[in-house]
C-alpha cells in the first residue's frame, strides 16, 4: 500500500494555487472587460457621422473631430515614414552587419534604453530641438516626436525577425554566389517580410495613441489645416481636452475619439497578429 | 573486437557462430564414424551416419533463416557483413558435406557381405583421415578466426587430390584383375569421390574463413592436385 | 575500379580552427573528377566543416579560419584574393533542410541564373526547365511555376533546391546531410538524382546514413576527432576497410 498522504498534501495545495491563478486572471480579464464595456457603451452612443464630417466644437456648442482625426492621420504617417526606414536600416545593420563589433552592442542598449523611455520625455526632446529654437509648435515636430517613437520598435522587431531568418537560408543565398547586398534584399527581408511589417504596424498602434509627445510639438488646433509647419489638431491631445471639459457635448466627443483610436489600435493589432501568425504556419 | 552499441545484434552474431560450431561438429562427427564405419564395413554405424543428416539440414535452414533476418534488421556493414555472408556460406558447406558422408554410409550399406581387401580399405581410410583433419583444422579456424590456419588448409587440398588420383588408379587395377571385384571398388570409387568433395568443401570454408577475416579473396586458382584425365573421368 | 579519375579538388594539410578550438587537423584527399564522394563519420568529426570550408562558407563568420590549401583545378581557393561570389557559383551545396528561397518555384532558379546572365525571357524559361528537369522536379511542378516555393513538400523543396544549384553550372556540388529531414521515398528519389548529377558534377556528400554512403559514392572519407581516418574506394570501406576505427564505426561498435 503506498502512502498517499504526501501526495494528498501536494494534491491540496496544487488546487489552491490553481484558484488563485484563476482569480487573478478572472480580475484581469474583468478590468479589461470593464473598461472595454464602459468604452464601447459611452463610445458607439457618441458616435455619429458629424463626427467624422465637423471641426472640433468651441466650448460648448455641437461638433466633430474631423480636423483631429486627419492632423492625427498625417502625423502618424509621417511620423511612420521618418521613423520606420530609419528602424528597419538601423536594425539591418545589427542583425546582418555588425556581427561582433562593439559598436552594435552599444547601439542595441542605447535603442532599449529609447524603447522604454517615457514618451513625454522624447516629446521634450523634440520640442528643445525642433519647436523651441523656430518658436512655433507645428506638425513636423509632433511627427518626428512619433518618430522617434517609431525607430527603437521597429529597430528592435526588424533585428529580431532578421535573426529568425534560418541559417541555412542564408547560407543557401550565399552558396549560390549571391552578393551580401542581394541576399538580404531579395532573400531575408522577403523571409521577414511579414515579421517587419508587423512591427511597423505595431509602432503605428503604439504612436497613435500618444499624448505626451505632442503635448510639446503639435499641440492642438481648432481648424482644419493640411499644414505641417504649424500646430496641427489631434485626437489624443482633443481627448485628453475634451475629456476634462465641463460640457456634456465635449466629453461625448472625447468618448468618441476614445473608440477610433482604440478600434484603429485594435485593427491594427489584430492584423499584426494574423500576419505573423500566417508566417509561422 | 568490441561489443555493438546494440547489444542484440552481437547476440544475433553469437547464435549464428554457435550454430555452425553446432554444424562443424556433428559433421566432424558424421565423418569419423564413417572412417570407422568403412574400416569395419560397420552397417550399424553406416544407419547412425545416415540418421544424424537430417539434423545437419535442418540447421542449415535455421542459419539461413536466422541470417537474413540480422541482414534485413541490422544491415551488417565490414566485418559484420562479411561474418553473416560467411556462416550463411560454411552452413552451405556443411549441409552439403553432411549429405556427401551420407552417401559413404549408403554405400557402405550396398556393400553389405562383400569383403574389399584390407589394403584398398585402409586406402581410403587415409584419404578420409586427411580429408577429416583438412575439416576439422578449418572448422578451427573458423572459431578461432585465423586466416594462417585456414590458408594453409587451402594449401593442403591438393594432397588429398593427389590420394584421390593414385586409389583411383589403384583400384582400376583391383578391377582389371578379377570382374567380381567390380561391384565393391565402385562402391568404394564413389566413396573416394565423395571424401574428396569433402576436401573441396573444406577448401570452401577455408577461403571463406580468409575473406571473413581479411576481407581479401583468395586466388581464384587454388593448388590442384594432379588433375589428369583420369581423375577427370572420375568425375561425375 | 578503373585508373585513378582526375583529382578536381584537392585538399592539402588542411587545418581549421574555430576561434582557438581546432577542428581540422591537417586533412589531405581528393575529390574526384565527377565522382560522388562521401563524407562519414560521429557528429563533430568535422565533415561538414570540411563541406563548409570547401565553398569558404565559413567566411560568413568571424573567428573561423582555414589553413593549408584547397586546390580547384589546381588553383588555391583559400587565397585572399579568390572572389566568394565567383568561387560559391562554382561549387554550389545542398544543405540538411530544405531551403528554398520564399519566392516562386520559377523564381527560385531563375534568381540565381540572373545573377550572372542576362537572358530574354525564353531562354530563361528553357534555362529554368532544364534546370527542374534536371533535378527530376519539373514534371510535378511545370503546372504551377507560379506558386510559392515554400508550397512544396520537404523532398520536392530539396530537388527544388537542388535544381538551384545546377541551375548556376557549378563544377562541384556539395550534399550537406541532404536527406536527413526526408522520408524513403523522397531520400530514394534524391540518391537516384545524385546518382545521374555525377555524369556532370563533382559531388561531395555528408551522410550519417552510412547505407546511404554505401549506395550513393564512389569514394568514402571516415573522419573522426578532426582527423581523416580512412579514404579509399567505397567498395572497399564498407566491406573490408582496412582501419579498426573506420570498421568499429560503420559496424556500429562505436563507444
Amino acid at each position: 500500500m503506498k502512502d498517499v498522504s504526501k501526495y494528498r498534501v501536494r494534491a491540496r495545495s496544487s488546487s489552491i494555487w490553481m484558484a488563485l491563478s484563476v482569480a487573478a486572471t478572472a480580475l484581469g480579464l474583468g478590468m479589461l472587460a470593464l473598461i472595454l464595456g464602459s468604452l464601447f457603451w459611452n463610445g458607439f452612443t457618441s458616435l455619429s457621422p458629424r463626427v467624422f464630417t465637423e471641426m472640433t466644437p468651441p466650448p460648448g456648442s455641437a461638433g466633430g473631430l474631423l480636423n483631429a482625426i486627419v492632423g492625427s492621420l498625417m502625423m502618424t504617417a509621417l511620423g511612420v515614414l521618418v521613423g520606420a526606414p530609419l528602424g528597419i536600416m538601423a536594425g539591418t545593420w545589427l542583425a546582418e552587419y555588425s556581427a561582433g563589433s562593439r559598436l552594435a552592442s552599444v547601439v542595441r542598449f542605447i535603442n532599449d534604453i529609447l524603447l522604454s523611455a517615457p514618451s513625454i520625455v522624447i516629446g521634450l526632446f523634440i520640442y528643445t530641438v525642433a519647436v523651441a529654437p523656430i518658436g512655433r509648435f507645428s506638425g513636423i515636430a509632433g511627427a518626428l516626436a512619433l518618430a522617434v517613437i517609431v525607430i527603437p520598435v521597429t529597430l528592435r522587431t526588424t533585428e529580431d525577425m532578421l535573426r529568425l531568418v534560418p541559417t541555412a537560408l542564408r547560407e543557401a543565398a550565399y552558396a549560390l554566389g549571391m552578393p551580401r547586398s542581394l541576399v538580404i534584399r531579395k532573400v531575408i527581408y522577403s523571409a521577414a517580410k511579414s515579421g517587419i511589417v508587423t512591427g511597423v504596424l505595431l509602432a503605428v498602434a503604439r504612436i497613435s495613441g500618444e499624448t505626451a509627445p505632442l503635448l510639446f510639438t503639435a499641440l492642438n488646433n481648432q481648424f482644419f489645416s493640411w499644414d505641417m509647419t504649424r500646430p496641427v489638431a489631434n485626437l489624443p491631445y482633443v481627448i485628453f481636452q475634451f475629456a476634462s471639459s465641463p460640457y456634456k457635448d465635449a466629453q461625448s466627443l472625447a468618448w468618441a475619439g476614445a473608440i477610433i483610436i482604440t478600434m484603429t489600435v485594435l485593427a491594427l493589432s489584430v492584423t499584426a497578429r494574423s500576419l505573423s501568425g500566417s508566417r509561422n504556419s | 573486437m568490441a561489443n555493438h552499441t546494440v547489444a542484440a545484434f552481437d547476440l544475433e552474431l553469437k547464435e549464428l557462430q554457435r550454430t555452425i560450431a553446432a554444424m562443424g561438429g556433428i559433421a566432424e562427427t558424421m565423418q569419423s564414424d564413417a572412417i570407422d564405419a568403412l574400416a569395419k564395413q560397420d552397417v550399424r554405424l553406416a544407419q547412425k551416419i545416415i540418421a544424424a543428416d537430417p539434423e545437419l539440414d535442418r540447421l542449415q535452414r535455421d542459419v539461413e533463416e536466422k541470417a537474413i533476418l540480422t541482414i534485413a534488421r541490422r544491415q551488417p556493414m565490414a566485418v559484420d557483413l562479411r561474418d553473416v555472408i560467411a556462416t550463411i556460406r560454411i552452413a552451405n558447406d556443411l549441409e552439403r558435406v553432411g549429405d556427401l558422408v551420407k552417401n559413404i554410409a549408403k554405400r557402405i550399406l550396398a556393400m553389405d557381405g562383400q569383403f574389399p581387401p584390407p589394403t584398398l580399405l585402409a586406402s581410403i581410410g587415409r584419404m578420409s583421415l586427411m580429408a577429416l583433419n583438412q575439416f576439422k583444422s578449418v572448422i578451427d579456424a573458423y572459431t578461432q578466426r585465423d586466416p594462417q590456419a585456414a590458408l594453409a588448409v587451402w594449401q593442403r587440398d591438393g594432397d588429398i587430390d593427389n590420394l584421390y588420383t593414385s586409389l583411383f588408379r589403384e583400384l582400376l587395377t583391383y578391377m582389371m584383375e578379377d570382374p567380381r571385384n567390380i561391384s565393391f571398388c565402385t562402391h568404394l570409387l564413389f566413396a573416394a569421390k565423395n571424401v574428396e568433395r569433402i576436401g573441396d568443401h573444406a577448401t570452401n570454408i577455408a577461403e571463406t574463413v580468409y575473406y571473413l577475416v581479411t576481407g581479401e579473396s583468395l586466388a581464384v586458382d587454388r593448388p590442384r592436385g594432379d588433375e589428369n584425365e583420369l581423375s577427370a573421368q572420375a568425375g561425375e | 575500379m578503373s585508373a585513378t579519375p582526375a583529382e578536381k579538388v584537392s585538399v592539402k594539410n588542411l587545418r581549421f580552427f574555430y576561434g582557438q578550438n581546432l577542428a581540422l587537423k591537417g586533412i589531405n584527399l581528393p575529390l574526384y573528377d565527377r565522382k560522388v564522394t562521401a563524407f562519414i563519420g560521429p557528429s563533430g568529426c568535422g565533415k561538414s566543416t570540411l563541406l563548409r570550408v570547401l565553398n569558404r562558407m565559413y567566411d560568413l563568420y568571424p573567428k573561423q579560419r582555414a589553413e593549408g590549401e584547397v586546390l580547384l583545378d589546381g588553383e588555391n581557393i583559400l587565397g585572399p584574393e579568390q572572389d566568394l561570389n565567383l568561387l560559391r557559383a562554382r561549387i554550389g551545396m545542398v544543405f540538411q533542410k530544405p531551403t528554398p528561397f520564399p519566392m516562386s518555384i520559377y523564381e527560385n532558379i531563375a534568381f540565381g541564373i540572373r545573377l550572372y546572365e542576362n537572358l530574354p525571357r525564353s531562354e530563361m524559361d528553357d534555362r529554368v526547365e532544364a534546370a527542374l528537369r534536371g533535378a527530376a522536379l519539373w514534371d510535378e511542378v511545370k503546372n504551377k511555376l507560379g506558386a510559392s516555393g515554400l508550397s512544396l513538400s520537404g523532398g520536392q523543396q530539396q530537388r527544388l533546391c537542388i535544381a538551384r544549384s545546377v541551375a548556376v553550372k557549378p563544377d562541384v556540388i556539395l550534399f550537406d546531410e541532404p536527406c536527413s529531414a526526408l522520408d524513403p521515398i523522397s531520400t530514394a528519389k534524391i540518391e537516384e538524382l545524385i546518382d545521374e548529377l555525377k555524369a556532370h558534377y563533382t559531388i561531395a556528400i555528408v551522410t550519417h546514413n552510412m547505407q546511404q554512403a554505401a549506395r550513393v559514392s564512389d569514394y568514402t572519407a571516415f573522419m573522426y576527432l578532426g582527423e581523416l581516418i580512412e579514404f579509399d574506394e567505397t567498395d572497399r570501406i564498407f566491406t573490408a576497410p582496412k582501419q579498426r576505427a573506420t570498421q568499429d564505426y560503420i559496424t556500429g561498435r562505436f563507444g
